[in-house]
């Protein structure tokens, strides 16, 4: 256990030691203290009278369709409505910009455990090469943990005692950035074992995650395709991780309706784990 | 028969007296690496065999791409042989019981700049799998060892290059190990440092350490190895003591009042000095000085003195290496 204690605490100290983890606990920190202190919500019968944000009126309104006049018409906006939207908005930011700033930051991180000097000292400890490569990674997942438990915890226990509205789905949030980062991290940590290039790694998992706004729109793309491109569209659809979709799932799970498929999740997380497969049998193969 | 049992004071680990058992066992060691995209290969070992003793002091000398570093690498596990075994303590090199009782110190190596001296010793102890107590009795008084006490709150990162060595050596040595690898460990350390280095290295003989020592610094090597081998290209083309190796150099200064102008210095190994009144024998025969004094006698040629000339490991090295090339 000591040897692994070692391992976490070199890659907690190494991220610690980066601006950028700091900078997210400082951004983490202000979302939710902006939303409990300059936020200010006037409720009436369970619809938003007005809100207003550091003393500006920016009451939002939800547009109705009335038949009789065949014209569109604004009201208040429900309160649940609101924080559905509110918590949409969160995930999308730390979902988004929390896994591409990560990402980019902990291309540092593995050049610093992969270079040479670093990595051989390191292999010349007593412990595996897959201990030594799970000490890091448990490492980089769980300071993720940490920053998306500490942004969404946050803001969901600063919103929930404002409104009264306890929506404890948000909370999946977490082990969706979480997982989904992991995922992702796979693609980047393997690339770079293999290639000892992180800058290829990261290109290559930027790509996969622009790619899959393309693989999103399969309902609309396949269609449009021939028989032999769309099995090849699909393949892709399969294999490659589903990263856009899985913004999907959580929507569904903050609104409380049911999820229509787990899918994009679940290939995603099998992604990862060949991912993580490949890149622990090249680890341990290689030479250093 | 009851079987006497020593303690190396340096781990407090029992060892069977007199067994000598090799610590190191290197047998038909090949390692190529393939390089570039059309697979290139390049032969780093070729056939290597070797075995280090219990306490002994080994160094490893020869010119950049000797495969010195590449051998050390494959007793580590950091690089995979292609052919033949590499045994640490019986076991398998790569085994990670193997490792707990070994020290390293690579060849430039990299600390995070962003820990201090005390914190880089305690991340690499508890990678070492030391005890909380192992690491806070040994840190401070390894970091006074090498010098480092007043640095040991400073970040790494503003360290010079031979205070990372100093770093360095304090990192092998925390876990005590039975067997210390050090990749130049005088590297960039300026000459005060590397007399305090070879004096822990020393203290470690007295230990029964085992230590392999790859290192350019031909001095380095003289003053502490009880055993030196040469590698060239792969292979391991020399190896023995200190003198034995520096006897290759080695031979007689005779002086002498003057010289015949057609005196053939090749036929008796010598060369001649440039004031043309000393002829230098270098196969250190005494057959041949003594068939050279003949000669001198016969010709009427007053031998003024004759003094040992006694070559450096230095001068031993660069002559086989020479002759290594000239012959490939």
């Amino acid at each position: 256990m000591t040897t692994l204690s070692g391992s976490l605490l070199l890659t907690f100290r190494e991220l610690w030691a980066m601006r950028l983890t700091q900078a997210m606990l400082v951004i983490a920190s202000l979302a939710w203290l902006l939303l409990s202190f300059a936020l200010n919500m006037d409720v009436v019968e369970g619809s938003l009278a007005a809100v207003r944000i550091f003393g500006f009126d920016t009451t939002p309104t939800d547009g109705v369709f009335n038949e009789d006049t065949g014209e569109w018409m604004s009201q208040a906006l429900s309160l649940d409505k609101f924080m559905i939207g509110i918590n949409t908005f969160v995930f999308g930011a730390a979902y988004f910009l929390g896994t591409l700033l990560g990402l980019f930051a902990t291309m540092p991180l593995i050049n610093g455990f992969l270079e040479y000097g670093r990595i051989d000292l390191l292999l010349s400890k007593p412990l595996s090469r897959p201990r030594l490569l799970a000490g890091h990674l448990v490492g980089v997942w769980l300071t993720v943990l940490v920053l998306s438990s500490y942004l969404v915890g946050g803001v969901w226990l600063s919103l929930s005692f404002k409104t009264g509205v306890w929506m404890p789905m948000f909370l999946m949030a977490i082990p969706i950035i979480t997982v989904m980062f992991a995922v992702m991290y796979a693609v980047i940590l393997s690339v770079s074992i293999i290639t000892r290039s992180s800058g290829l790694g990261l290109v290559i998992t930027y790509g996969l995650i622009f790619f899959s706004i393309v693989l999103a729109s399969h309902n609309q793309i396949v269609p449009v395709l021939s028989n032999t491109n769309a099995a090849i569209f699909m393949a892709f659809y399969h294999v490659l991780p589903n990263f856009i979709e899985v913004v999907g799932v959580q929507a569904q799970l903050v609104e409380g309706t049911v999820v229509t498929s787990w899918y994009p999740f679940i290939s995603s997380l099998l992604f990862g784990f060949v991912t993580y497969g490949i890149g622990f049998f090249w680890f341990s193969r290689r030479d250093f | 028969m009851p079987i006497l049992m020593s303690v190396n004071p340096a781990n407090g680990i029992s060892v069977p007296s007199g067994v000598s058992s090799p610590v190191i066992d290197i047998a038909d060691l090949y390692k190529t690496y393939a390089s570039g995209l059309r697979r290139r290969k390049v032969h780093a070992l070729r056939g290597v065999d070797l075995q280090v003793s219990r306490g002994e002091v080994l160094g490893i000398l020869g010119p950049n791409g000797a495969g010195k570093t590449t051998l050390l690498k494959v007793l580590l596990g950091i690089v995979h042989p292609t052919s033949g075994s590499a045994r640490l303590f019986g076991q398998p090199a790569g085994d990670p019981k193997a490792r707990r009782r070994l020290g390293y110190l690579p060849e430039n190596h990299r600390f995070p700049t962003y820990l201090t001296a005390r914190q880089t010793l305690d991340v690499y102890g508890r990678l070492s799998d030391l005890s909380d107590e192992a690491r806070r009795e040994r840190i401070p008084r390894l970091l006074e060892d090498v010098g480092l006490a007043s640095w040991e709150d400073t970040r790494v990162g503003k360290f010079s290059k031979g205070m990372m060595q100093r770093l360095g050596l304090a990192q092998a040595l925390l876990s005590q190990p039975e067997v210390v690898i050090l990749d130049e460990p005088t590297d960039g350390v300026d000459p005060v440092g590397r007399r305090d280095i070879r004096d822990r290295l020393r203290a470690l003989k007295q230990t029964g350490t085992t230590v392999v020592i790859n290192s350019h610094l031909l001095s380095e090597i003289e003053l502490v190895c009880d055993r030196v081998l040469i590698m060239h290209k792969g292979r391991i083309i020399r190896s023995g003591t200190v003198d034995e190796l520096a006897r290759q150099g080695s031979g007689w200064r005779v002086e002498v009042d003057r010289l015949d102008p057609l005196f053939e210095p090749e036929r008796w190994s010598a060369s001649l000095e440039e004031t043309g009144r000393a002829i230098v024998v270098k196969d250190g025969l005494p057959e041949t000085l003594n068939a050279l004094i003949d000669h001198l006698r016969e010709e009427q040629v007053q031998i003024m003195g004759i003094e040992r000339h006694r070559a450096s490991l230095e001068a031993g090295f660069i002559d086989l290496i020479t002759s290594q090339e000239d012959a490939s």
